[in-house]
């Protein structure tokens, strides 16, 4: 598929934003896309009748807004002498009709692929951004996609409707229409605009951090039934973007952990039941993410209580096997998450023992793409923290599991076998002896002749300090 | 991370525990690739849930581990088989492979025993390589014309080896077919008639001559997974009387230590600088 190569190209350039479109209600309900050839007229001489006032202004104003889709069109009416000040008028005056027709207008001149549109259209925004405590919800939402279409293209536009005070008018929107939820997702799209701004980390963020954005975007996090996932998924990545940049933990303080916690966990025994909805990755996605960063940061000694259930990790494990094959990237962004968890916490150390999920992590070990390194990974920090269950880890497969991954190409695999090998046979003796009825020495000896100075000295060191006077009895 | 009370030998490497492991947390940008390509795509209208866009989940590899072996295998059966095929039977000091316990052993005397360089010029030494014949003989050529006449080995065995030939033995090596060797814990019911140790090859007993060519030789032809098996010395065998697939090997603690050489504990397993050429 030719589109994720060009995306990707466009993340790398850092240059990668996107744009919503809001289709008209003729589009919605006709399932067509706008059809700008029907009734084509000159955009100037559509203007020119929009200008004069009169009964048919709404039509012409409506026939302008279908000529915008055309992003050449969109560069001849901005060229043209107060073109835009004609809309913001309109947007102003008193007809309900033309104000909604000049919404549409701007809002298909946000949607430009010409990044000196959104300029053009500045005159505009302070009235969008009144527009946002209104209650008209069509109305509304066509304001907050358009300004959030606009706030990428340009720095003068960023600055501008930053101070015109976007960041309280979105706060508003949210918490005055929480139980609208085609506005909910609106605004939190045009958040996520803002978040992903390049210095957004100092301008943006730590005022978002200190409004009520964040809890507002806790609150409606759960996706309701009817309406689907899709305003959960745009605040679910603009708590991520916070995530990020949160260095002061002010979104631990409002129980972010807990939330995207156990958001993930009702997906989580959705996903291993097989319900899985259609695009749940979408919300899997930015939650995992927010999750594995927020435990990144949160102190050790309150995870469990911020997590709040330690079951998560079997939401974690489902997840990976359910995304393995289809979204191998979100199967390893969930084992990284398991990594953040098992890193430093016994308790969820404990609780991949006693849920008896280390057989199911084991097989997914001969999976490359960094999947089976992150997930061995984890296997390590179980073995490094829960000493006393050497014996028992052994026993569930790791060791002879080991065997194989000893002999894997991926370096970091190898090491990382070597070191759950010692604790293991630090851990209990007994591991040693069934490493060398497994035939572990002449495969210790091979790495020793690896031109990995690190694996030698590893294989080196359990040979002469733990196998080999296990081995003297065992050869003839 | 400590060893004490729990090595056998005692804690004096203690300080020196190359084992490093400790969990650590990572923190993803927020930038991070691939999910937000797809969130992307969604906003632009062009996800479809379930659309195979990502490169497809592949396995990991297994790799010899052998320096200079680059094979590498996508199961692990022909791991085994490779390993077992090439670097079971490895002498340490030269790093010859040979095909079975037994004629390590014999290698191991015959070019590393000095004691059986000054025994061999007083009594018969060198054995006969069938295995059950018993019959000794005073020098390797002796034994070679015995191997031919009473063993019925092909007279083009390479056994004339000179110094200057070392330079055309590679070429002169002849394909070697796989055959299939299995790996078993039992003793090798019969070794087969291999010819490993070429009396002339003993004048080519100055350790500069490591097996280092020889493995990257053979790696070079690994070009598939364990599809062609050299043996350093033992192709020609291999064609001439054909070990077959029958035969089993023994498989056990493989890099032999010839004891005059190696001393001491850690002679056992580790080389450094394997690349250097020791003379």
């Amino acid at each position: 598929m030719f589109v994720p190569i060009a995306l990707r190209q466009a993340r790398r350039d850092r240059q990668l934003v996107s744009k919503r479109l809001l289709l008209t209600e003729d589009e919605e309900q006709r399932e067509v896309t706008m059809d700008t050839a029907s009734g084509q007229q000159d955009l100037v001489d559509l203007l020119c009748k929009v200008q004069h006032s009169g009964p048919e202004r709404g039509t012409h104003l409506k026939a302008l807004s279908k000529a915008l889709r055309d992003p050449s069109e969109q560069l001849t009416f901005i060229k043209q002498e107060n073109s835009v000040n004609l809309l913001v008028s309109l947007l102003t005056g008193s007809n309900a009709q033309c104000r909604l027709h000049a919404a549409r207008c701007l809002h298909e001149l946000s949607h430009s692929p010409h990044t000196n549109v959104a300029p053009a259209c500045l005159p505009a925004t302070p009235y969008l951004l009144t527009f946002l405590s209104g209650q008209s919800t069509k109305f509304t939402e066509l304001c907050l996609y358009t300004l959030g279409n606009l706030f990428p293209d340009s720095d003068v536009v960023k600055d501008k409707l930053l101070a015109q005070g976007i960041i309280p008018a979105l706060a508003n929107c949210i918490e005055n229409q929480k139980h609208n939820l085609a506005v909910v997702e609106a605004a939190a799209f045009s958040l996520t605009q803002l978040l992903q701004a390049k210095d957004a980390a100092e301008k943006i963020i730590p005022k978002v951090l200190a409004s009520s954005l964040p809890s507002q975007l806790l609150s409606v996090l759960n996706p309701d039934p009817n309406f689907g996932l899709a305003p959960a998924i745009e605040c679910a990545w603009c708590l991520h973007y916070l995530a990020c940049s949160d260095g002061n933990g002010e979104l631990l303080a409002l129980g972010a952990l807990s939330h995207c916690s156990s958001l993930l966990m009702s997906l989580g025994g959705a996903v291993a039941e097989g319900n899985k909805e259609e695009g749940m990755e979408l919300l899997v996605c930015p939650l995992l993410r927010c999750v594995g960063n927020l435990v990144s940061c949160c102190p050790v000694d309150s995870l469990s209580t911020q997590v709040g259930d330690v079951r998560l990790v079997a939401a974690l494990c489902a997840f990976i096997k359910a995304y393995l094959h289809t979204q191998p990237a979100l199967a390893r962004e969930s084992a990284w998450v398991l990594n953040n968890l098992t890193a430093h916490s016994t308790d969820f150390c404990s609780a991949l023992l006693t849920l008896n999920l280390v057989p199911g992590l084991i097989q997914l070990l001969p999976f490359s793409q960094g999947i089976n390194t992150m997930i061995l990974r984890v296997l390590a920090n179980v073995t490094h923290k829960k000493k006393e269950s050497c014996l028992q880890l052994a026993q569930l497969g790791l060791l002879s599991t080991l065997c194989a991954t000893l002999k894997m190409a991926d370096q970091e695999m190898v090491t990382l076998s070597l070191e759950i090998l010692f604790m293991l046979v630090i851990g209990r003796p007994q591991v040693a002896d069934e490493f060398v009825r497994l035939s572990g020495v002449s495969l210790l000896e091979a790495i020793q002749y690896n031109s990995e100075g690190e694996m030698r000295r590893r294989a080196a060191y359990l040979l002469e300090h733990h196998l080999l006077s296990h081995s003297a009895d065992c050869t003839v | 991370m400590t060893a004490s009370g729990n090595c056998p030998t005692g804690t004096t490497e203690e300080r020196e525990l190359p084992f490093s492991f400790t969990p650590q947390l990572f923190h993803l940008h927020k930038d991070h690739e691939d999910g937000d390509i797809h969130r992307h795509m969604y906003l632009q209208d062009l996800y479809v849930s379930g659309a195979d866009d990502e490169p497809a989940l592949s396995v990991s590899e297994f790799a010899c581990h052998i320096s200079g072996c680059s094979a590498v295998f996508s199961a692990l059966e022909e791991y085994e088989h490779h390993y077992n095929s090439l670097h079971r039977h490895v002498c340490c000091s030269c790093r010859r492979s040979l095909p079975s316990a037994r004629l390590l052993d014999i290698h191991i005397q015959e070019w590393h025993d000095s004691l059986f360089t000054v025994l061999a010029q007083r009594q018969d030494m060198y054995q006969c390589l069938v295995e059950g014949c018993g019959q000794k003989f005073r020098t390797s050529k002796h034994r070679k014309d015995h191997l031919i006449r009473i063993h019925k080995y092909p007279p083009d065995f390479r056994f004339d080896k000179t110094k200057k030939d070392r330079g055309t033995r590679e070429a002169k090596r002849p394909q070697q077919k796989d055959t299939a060797m299995e790996v078993a814990d039992d003793v090798c019911e019969s070794e087969g008639v291999c010819e490993v140790m070429c009396d002339v090859l003993s004048e080519q007993r100055e350790l500069g001559e490591t097996m280092e060519t020889l493995v990257e030789e053979e790696a070079a032809r690994m070009t598939k997974p364990a599809a062609t098996m050299e043996h350093t010395d033992l192709s020609a065998a291999f064609d001439g009387n054909g070990c077959t697939s029958s035969e089993t090997f023994k498989t056990q603690y493989s890099y032999r230590v010839p004891t005059t050489v190696c001393f001491g504990h850690s002679s056992v397993r580790g080389f450094r600088g394997r690349r250097g050429r020791r003379k």
